[in-house]
């Protein structure tokens, strides 16, 4: 399965108003990758994320998934933007984990997880119910499953969050920030649940300023600053001996808090 | 009291009670169908159907701008223009519920934008459409808070519902003025009126509050 070219990012840049918070960023993640995606905050990181399943809409260039445009369909040399529903469908095969969770505040735990297969994939109650507890048990939250969103800690709600995305099947996983929102001593069983993914062969797209874990679970490292990616290079190269100063300072920022 | 007539109020109780019954009829009749109507034009307000929010809009702004008063009389004459012979309670019912269903869109469009943007992201990304969205995710969401306001809204037809006297609709104070005239006790029956409108609104505040503690 790996070595297969899955995500293409083709010359995206993302204006907002005359700023361009992403910058010509080409990015190429094959099947298996787990792309870790690092850099100062205001780098664009978190919107070439938005770009990739359309939370944002790329003000420039083409995000193919599996050889598939995620902006509409090319007819005679021009492309036809896709109308809603056909943007709705495509991005079922992308997941997204988000910083802030947002785990639909009036669902149960297990509701949150069964409400995609059920509504999306129009699975019936009962198929959808067991698919979500299977999901949640997968993050260890079996106990947990009749709870609201308000009643669980961060880190179980962020792992309610990655067993919602996981329950569509996706083939591609976007990971925005997901342990910044959390105190501390709950960033490790989120990051663990994360872990199990990649080893089980997930694609991956993860932004975080988790230095160690970018290191130990990324097969490639990313480097923005500036809507560039600056570095794309194997995690111990870049760790070891980054090629910018802009990424050396960065690390040397990094390294010198407290923290991490 | 000097002079106080109390046998006028004993007098008129039976007209006031069917009086009451009037608007009371009247009232739920209209807030139905400003409910239903109010919520698919907030629904609108908030989706991607960009021609149909433009006709929402101009309603809005049709009917913030122009007096009640103003539009009952419209409606009552503009109906048989366009082929419409209603009874005046039926023309009654529609200009109430014409006028409230405009509040009732700006109430839901309110509620629906003030959940958290997060909300409606997370329901995208698992591949929701926007109707998915709105119905699935934020409008169960909104409802607590669309509750509050939503009463006022039907507290306000009811008093509105006194303005339908003027198309001479016998509802409550077209029943009380209609003995006002005949008896000349304006003041004690006014008075009798007003305590009338605060019995059944008082009501319905309880009620209201009842479904606000189970919403909760």
């Amino acid at each position: 399965m790996s070595g297969e070219l899955l995500l293409s990012i083709r010359r995206v840049s993302k204006t907002f108003g005359d700023v361009p918070v992403v910058d010509r960023v080409d990015l190429d993640v094959s099947r298996g990758e787990i792309v870790m995606v690092i850099g100062p905050s205001g780098a664009g990181k978190s919107t070439l994320l938005r770009c990739v399943n359309r939370m944002e809409i790329a003000s420039e260039g083409d995000i193919l998934l599996e050889g598939v445009n995620m902006a509409g369909e090319m007819r005679n040399g021009k492309l036809a933007p896709d109308p809603h529903p056909v943007t709705a469908r495509k991005r079922r095969r992308i997941g997204m984990v988000f910083q802030r969770f947002n785990l639909f505040a009036h669902l149960t735990a297990l509701d949150n997880v069964a409400i995609g297969p059920r509504l999306v994939l129009g699975m019936k109650r009962a198929e959808a119910r067991a698919l979500a507890a299977e999901h949640l048990q997968r993050v260890r939250l079996s106990q947990h499953a009749m709870k609201r969103p308000a009643q669980l800690s961060g880190g179980q709600q962020q792992r309610v969050a990655i067993a919602r995305a996981m329950a569509m099947r996706p083939v591609l996983m976007l990971f925005d920030e997901p342990t910044s929102a959390l105190d501390p001593e709950l960033v490790g069983e989120v990051l663990e649940v994360i872990r199990e993914l990649a080893d089980a062969g997930m694609t991956m797209l993860v932004v975080t300023h988790e230095m160690q874990f970018a290191r130990e679970i990324g097969t490639r490292v990313l480097f923005m600053d500036a809507g560039r990616v600056l570095e794309d290079a194997a995690p111990q190269a870049f760790f070891a001996t980054p090629r910018h100063e802009r990424a050396r300072e960065f690390l040397r920022r990094v390294r010198a808090a407290p923290v991490g | 009291m000097n002079g106080f007539d109390w046998g006028a109020i004993w007098y008129a109780v039976p007209y006031m009670f069917q009086g009451t019954l009037v608007t009371l009829e009247i009232s739920a009749c209209s807030m139905v169908v400003a409910t239903l109507v109010g919520v698919v034009m907030g629904l609108i307000s908030v989706s991607d159907l960009g021609f149909l929010k433009r006709i929402v809009r101009a309603y809005v702004y049709f009917v913030r701008g122009t007096p009640a008063l103003v539009q009952i009389f419209l409606v009552y004459f503009a109906l048989p223009r366009i082929g419409l012979e209603l009874s005046s309670f039926w023309s009654g019912v529609v200009a109430l519920a014409f006028n409230s269903a405009g509040f009732v869109s700006e109430i839901v469009r309110a509620g629906l934008q003030s959940i958290d943007r997060g909300q409606n992201e997370a329901a995208l990304s698992i591949g929701m459409t926007n109707r998915q969205s709105i119905v699935h995710i934020l409008l169960p969401q909104s409802l607590r808070r669309i509750t509050p306001p939503l009463t006022n809204e039907m507290i306000t037809i009811v008093k509105s519902s006194s303005l339908l006297s003027v198309i001479s609709v016998t509802e409550l104070t077209r029943s009380a003025q209609l003995i006002i005239a005949a008896k000349f006790v304006p003041f004690e029956l006014y008075l009798a009126l007003a305590v009338y409108y605060l019995v059944i609104i008082s009501a319905m505040a309880q009620v209201s509050e009842y479904v606000e503690r189970r919403l909760a």
